[in-house]
């Protein structure tokens, strides 16, 4: 498993750093091919990179769909905590238990819900044709508008991510059930905090 | 009669702690499922259109870019300059808690960590300079909260994005009043300190100041980088915020030099976690606002409002009471998600402007963070100072009363929040 969490990891952080390198060198382009700059400027001039936002809201679109999913297993998602916190040892086990069912179930519906889109709009009509097999009732499906990607593709983010977001859920779950711990995480974490000197001051002399 | 219901469901999940995305998600789900005949095809194609939209990707881009400075070295250069600056005067450390957190809390975006970051600098150096642990408590919780009105504030994006104003308006308008919260909180702050007649530090030299100021001037015109590609009409506001988030890396790793190029993996990968939270609660509130206006909710209350002859002051009262209610149990990104498109039109149909609107909210939210019980920053503060919530929550009362003050001033003085925006032709 060891692997698979870092894969996950790994994808996400990826997913990031390109699409802001996407948006700079575009914004970049957009500016230095307005220069002088000779033949340059016309080797600028012939790349066109319009199609920037829309792979960078695609970027987004997966980091944000397995970024959830990596949430959960940090215990980034936040909730209304402060019932949950005084009730008695039993019924607040009772209650978290609950609460990890119904994430479990709401992203095992999306994922459910999500792949029958995908399938019915390209995904059926890819897989089928792929095989050789009659592709009769099924259609290949739209495209994006920039990069003229299959949209079934890009949209594949939302069942993919959600059925592994459910499956961190049910992580979460089995793992509350054996320890009675829970992911939590410090959204106030700042480094570089313990290792400078005291800052400087007057002391008043008691 | 469906608004009771729906409201009553989402109640009843959130309280069982579950995520806030999960509980607007389930309740989306089992009220088509249950009460209507909406095709679910529908819900599920807002499940991918929800978050497709340029826009709300400048949510990823500023948090990565405040973490890149999210950094205790950073904080320490901020508290520097403010103290050189102010340090000299009544409460000095305490006036320069305000205007470190001011500082830091806008180039972080984070207000837990701008509590956390300044806090665990100057509290220490507070108590030994001879200041009650209270009033530096006080000062700090309240003072991380200046960030999400000072741009560049996530939480305004996501009220441009629920509501469809201009994101560049809404951060030009933020600026004065996130500058008068400043001096309103200094204010505050020195009165009590010359009340109590708290130490002073000694002046500091123009050399001093200079050399502070050269030091943390980098991680500040992040703010310039920002606001001035907005206004200037070279970035739109994503682009504002992939380039501030690439600024950010260089001045971090190159000209502070407070992270190595083997930390940049853990920042990203923080980065991406938060952003996704963020953007799964959107998704889910998207669905959320669909399910609102589709029973009509929004305008069949505005439409209440205006027969009952609610006017401007009496709605707003109703606001501030009910934002801050709900500021005790969520963080403001879902207050903001999940209120906006249900007040915006009730504000609308009142004659009130949609950016001094957003404003309103965003102050709103402000004080949520440290009203009690459960105020965010209360929580934090209470971590780094180790003192109880009860024993905070009266510490922070003369801070809190004076956002108060200020809530109202906003509130009833649009032109505070809409001057700087109509002069500089943004309106």
């Amino acid at each position: 498993m060891k692997w698979f969490d870092h894969l996950e990891e790994v994808l996400i952080s990826v997913l990031l750093a390109a699409a802001t390198i996407v948006i700079f060198v575009a914004v970049v382009h957009r500016y230095t091919s307005g220069l002088p700059l000779g033949a340059f400027q016309d080797f600028l001039l012939s790349i066109h990179l319009s199609w920037a936002q829309e792979l960078c809201i695609i970027l987004f679109v997966w980091m944000a769909k397995f970024g959830a999913a990596y949430g959960v297993r940090q215990g980034i998602h936040v909730g209304v905590d402060v019932v949950v916190n005084n009730l008695s040892p039993d019924n607040r086990r009772i209650t978290i238990i609950i609460a990890l069912c119904a994430g479990a179930f709401f992203t095992a519906l999306v994922a459910v819900l999500g792949f029958n889109l995908v399938w019915h709009n390209g995904m059926a009509y890819a897989v089928l044709s792929t095989l050789g097999m009659e592709t009769a009732p099924y259609y290949e499906g739209p495209t994006t508008p920039d990069l003229e990607w299959r949209t079934w593709v890009v949209y594949l983010a939302v069942p993919l991510g959600s059925a592994l977001m459910c499956f961190r859920f049910l992580q979460v779950l089995v793992n509350y059930w054996k320890t009675g711990e829970l992911p939590h995480h410090d959204h106030g974490h700042v480094d570089g905090l313990h290792d400078t000197d005291p800052f400087p001051v007057v002391e008043q002399k008691p | 009669m469906s608004a009771l219901i729906i409201f009553g469901l989402l109640m009843l999940l959130m309280l069982t702690g579950m995520p806030v995305s999960i509980a607007l998600g389930l309740t989306v789900m089992t009220f088509l499922f249950t009460m209507t005949s909406v095709p679910v095809e529908s819900v599920a194609l807002k499940l991918f259109t929800g978050i497709e939209k340029f826009e709300i990707m400048a949510i990823p881009f500023f948090i990565l870019a405040g973490n890149f400075l999210t950094h205790g070295g950073v904080a320490k250069r901020m508290v520097n300059f403010a103290t050189s600056m102010v340090g000299h005067w009544f409460g000095g450390l305490g006036l320069a808690g305000v205007v470190a957190c001011a500082l830091f809390a806008a180039v972080s975006g984070s207000s837990p960590a701008t509590v956390v970051a300044i806090g665990s600098i100057l509290l220490p150096a507070m108590l030994r300079a001879g200041f009650p642990k209270e009033f530096g408590a006080g000062v700090i919780a309240s003072s991380g909260g200046l960030g999400i009105l000072i741009p560049p504030s996530i939480v305004m994006v996501m009220y441009a994005v629920a509501t469809n104003s201009s994101i560049g308006a809404l951060f030009i308008a933020g600026v004065i009043p996130g500058l008068l919260l400043t001096l309103f909180l200094g204010g505050i702050t020195w009165y009590r300190a010359k009340k109590g007649n708290f130490p002073r530090q000694p002046k500091a030299s123009w050399r001093q100041r200079l050399k502070a100021f050269k030091d943390s001037v980098w991680g500040l015109l992040l703010i310039v980088v920002v606001m001035g590609g907005i206004y200037t009409g070279i970035f739109t506001p994503t682009e504002a915020a992939a380039m501030s988030a690439v600024y950010a890396f260089v001045i971090a790793v190159f000209v502070y030099k407070d992270l190595s190029l083997k930390d940049i993996p853990r920042v990203l990968l923080n980065s991406a976690s938060m952003s996704a939270m963020l953007l799964y609660i959107i998704t889910n509130a998207v669905l959320f606002s669909f399910l609102l206006t589709n029973e009509g909710i929004p305008q069949s209350l505005a439409g209440w409002m205006t027969e009952q002859g609610l006017g401007i002051v009496v709605f707003l009262i109703m606001v501030n009471i009910l934002l801050l209610m709900a500021g005790n149990f969520m963080e403001p990104s879902s207050i903001m998600l999940i209120f906006a498109p249900i007040l915006f039109p009730m504000a609308m149909a009142l004659g009130i402007h949609p950016v001094h609107f957003g404003i309103i909210m965003v102050v709103n939210m402000e004080i949520g963070m440290i009203t009690p019980p459960v105020g965010l920053n209360l929580y934090v503060a209470s971590g780094i100072t180790k003192m109880g919530l009860s024993a905070l929550t009266v510490a922070v009362l003369p801070w809190l009363y004076t956002m108060l003050a200020f809530l109202m001033l906003i509130t009833y003085v649009p032109e505070i929040s809409l001057w700087l925006p109509r002069v500089m032709g943004m309106l």
